[in-house]
């Protein structure tokens, strides 16, 4: 519903086609935009005012929806603090959601090339399976994992989180998508100039993926960063919790006044998703769009 | 492995096909390793579960059908499956009515700034970590001096036991997921609008529709793919909600805010009873094939791909 043809639909009528009905319904619509955004951001901008407040005020009515008080004091209480040990939450999240990113970026790109150029026996089925795990509910497999990781000694550690973290169904689809709408010709010019299927992969048809590779790279690390489930159920010791877990179990210890706190600690741990955002939001939306799925 | 490596394995005699299926299988190794220690022999694992007993400290012994058995007569269980309809069936309906109308709206023309706005504020929260503003939310709605009572309160109407009474508690659920995920419909359905033929509608105009004929005999026809898409993808993730009503509720007043996924969390995790864990697992799969089977065959009568 272009500009232009509201024009043209207005010029070819030939008596007024716009009568009032049509402002109420513009104003409606508008109101509703611009209300559900505010919706969406309300609570954003109560969590940064609030972690702003003095901690005595924390529970102090009316609301702040924009910040009243500046207290940058909380969020040095949090980095500093020895009880709360907010930086070192932050550095397991981060050290996790790098390697998984590096981990996925380099598994998947290598299978999705091999089941989108080479030939092999068995191909078409291996990938089949990979599809068919996409289907199954995380609940489904959760449970034999646990004994898995168990059965190596490796609950309580960072590996139980790396190690299932390693590839992606979805990564591995998605690539091969890519690679696929590439032109054969480039691996057939690669050949004739003697390279190998490694090195076709890696000096060729890999840097022509890279909006792939970000938008996998972009997804994974906001799945491994927002993980709850899976910190929670493989890490017992403090010092190795990642930052959704370490957040909502601080929470949990409702000590007086530790409420700007933890919303401090909210916001730093949003910053990071806010980032990525903002640089890659165009990979981010055309990569949910394209593949239309939830990370 | 590099070009002179393959050059030494030529001259040694693999043929050319022999060399690509051990680069292929060379390649998809890592990935197929993981794929398999951590998808293919859970699943088979969990599906032997099912009918054993097995506490975790002590192996696993043969149960038969004994957990098949407890499936049906447990009660909670049975709760469990009727919060999770009703939280699915509300979430879907609501994000997807919500998540079209924002989309229709965005769609329209206006300056790049302001729909740049609009497109961000709407979508940012669905990438935000769910645990983290589920617990921002769950400060929020807390009863007393919380904002949402507060904001009522200026209205007039009595502070809201959000999250420790039904069906608040419930409310409180589908709100949050409102919250989160009508963002991540609306840029769906966006991409959907924007297949559209921008000629369909100028046809239509021309023979005088006026905007709300265009939208019930253009749009909504040809928007029914996304539709379906948003539906079947959306009930399946819906129907595993865990990180919302976990930190928001802890299951709500009782078992009335109870997802499936909480419930097989605290037979496995805090229970230990893994076996019969496994066979609400596997049923919940079972469920969700039948669901999502379902729906494709009624696709058939209300998707219009043309």
């Amino acid at each position: 519903m272009s500009g232009a043809s509201d024009l043209q639909f207005l010029v070819t009528r030939k008596f007024s086609a716009r009568g009032p009905w049509f402002y109420v319904g513009e104003c409606l619509i508008w109101l509703l935009l611009f209300s559900i955004a505010a919706f969406e951001l309300l609570p954003i901008c109560w969590l940064f005012s609030t972690s702003l407040r003095a901690a005595k005020d924390t529970y102090r009515l009316p609301p702040d929806f924009l910040p009243t008080a500046w207290h940058w004091s909380n969020y040095l209480a949090v980095l500093t603090s020895t009880k709360v040990n907010f930086v070192l939450f932050f550095f397991n999240s981060l050290k996790l959601a790098l390697i998984a990113v590096g981990a996925q970026l380099l598994t998947c790109s290598l299978a999705a090339y091999a089941f989108s150029r080479l030939r092999f026996p068995g191909r078409d089925f291996i990938f089949l399976l990979f599809l068919a795990s996409m289907m199954i509910p995380g609940q489904v497999t959760v449970i034999p994992r646990f004994v898995i990781i168990r059965t190596f000694g490796l609950i309580d550690t960072h590996w139980a989180l790396i190690l299932p973290g390693l590839t992606s169904a979805f990564g591995v689809f998605m690539l091969r998508q890519h690679f696929l709408s590439l032109p054969s010709e480039l691996a057939d010019a690669a050949k004739v100039d003697g390279a190998g299927f490694f090195r076709t992969y890696w000096q060729i048809m890999l840097p022509l993926v890279g909006p792939g590779l970000s938008t996998l790279g972009v997804f994974t690390f906001l799945a491994s960063w927002n993980s709850f489930f899976e910190p929670m159920l493989f890490l017992r010791d403090w010092n190795l919790y990642t930052l959704p877990f370490g957040l909502v179990m601080l929470a949990g210890l409702h000590e007086e006044g530790s409420q700007p706190q933890i919303l401090a600690g909210v916001m730093m741990s949003i910053l990071p998703l806010l980032v990525v955002f903002l640089l890659a939001q165009s990979f981010v939306i055309k990569g949910v769009t394209v593949t239309g799925l939830k990370r | 492995m590099s070009s002179s490596g393959l050059a030494a394995v030529r001259h040694r005699g693999l043929s050319d096909r022999a060399q690509e299926g051990l680069a292929g299988y060379l390649m998809s190794l890592p990935a197929l390793l993981t794929l398999t220690t951590f998808i293919l022999v859970p699943i088979v694992a969990s599906l032997v579960l099912v009918f054993m007993d097995y506490p975790l400290l002590t192996p696993p012994v043969w149960a038969g059908l004994g957990n098949l058995r407890h499936l049906f007569l447990d009660k909670r269980l049975w709760l469990c499956y009727w919060n999770t309809l009703y939280l699915t069936t509300s979430i879907m309906i609501l994000n997807n009515v919500v998540g079209l109308l924002l989309a229709m709206g965005v769609n329209r023309t206006m300056p790049r700034l302001i729909r740049y706005f609009l497109r961000s504020s709407l979508f940012f929260p669905v990438l935000t970590t769910t645990s983290s503003l589920a617990l921002v939310w769950s400060f929020l709605l807390t009863k007393d001096r919380g904002v949402v009572n507060w904001l009522i309160g200026q209205v007039g109407l009595a502070p809201v036991p959000w999250l420790s009474r039904l069906p608040w508690a419930r409310y409180s659920v589908i709100l949050f997921d409102l919250w989160r995920g009508c963002g991540f419909s609306m840029v769906l359905y966006l991409a959907g609008l924007q297949g559209i033929p921008e000629g369909l509608y100028e046809a239509a105009k021309i023979d005088g529709a006026n905007r709300w004929q265009l939208t019930r005999h253009i749009t909504l026809p040809l928007i029914t793919p996304t539709l379906f898409f948003c539906a079947v993808m959306g009930s399946i993730a819906s129907f595993q909600m865990f990180d919302g009503p976990f930190v928001m509720t802890g299951g709500g007043p009782g078992d009335t805010t109870r997802t499936i996924s909480m419930y097989i969390y605290e037979i496995a995790f805090q229970r230990f009873q893994m076996g019969y864990a496994s066979a609400i697992a596997v049923l919940l799969l079972v469920f969700l094939l039948i669901l999502t089977v379902i729906q494709f065959r009624l696709a058939d009568r209300w998707v219009h791909y043309e």
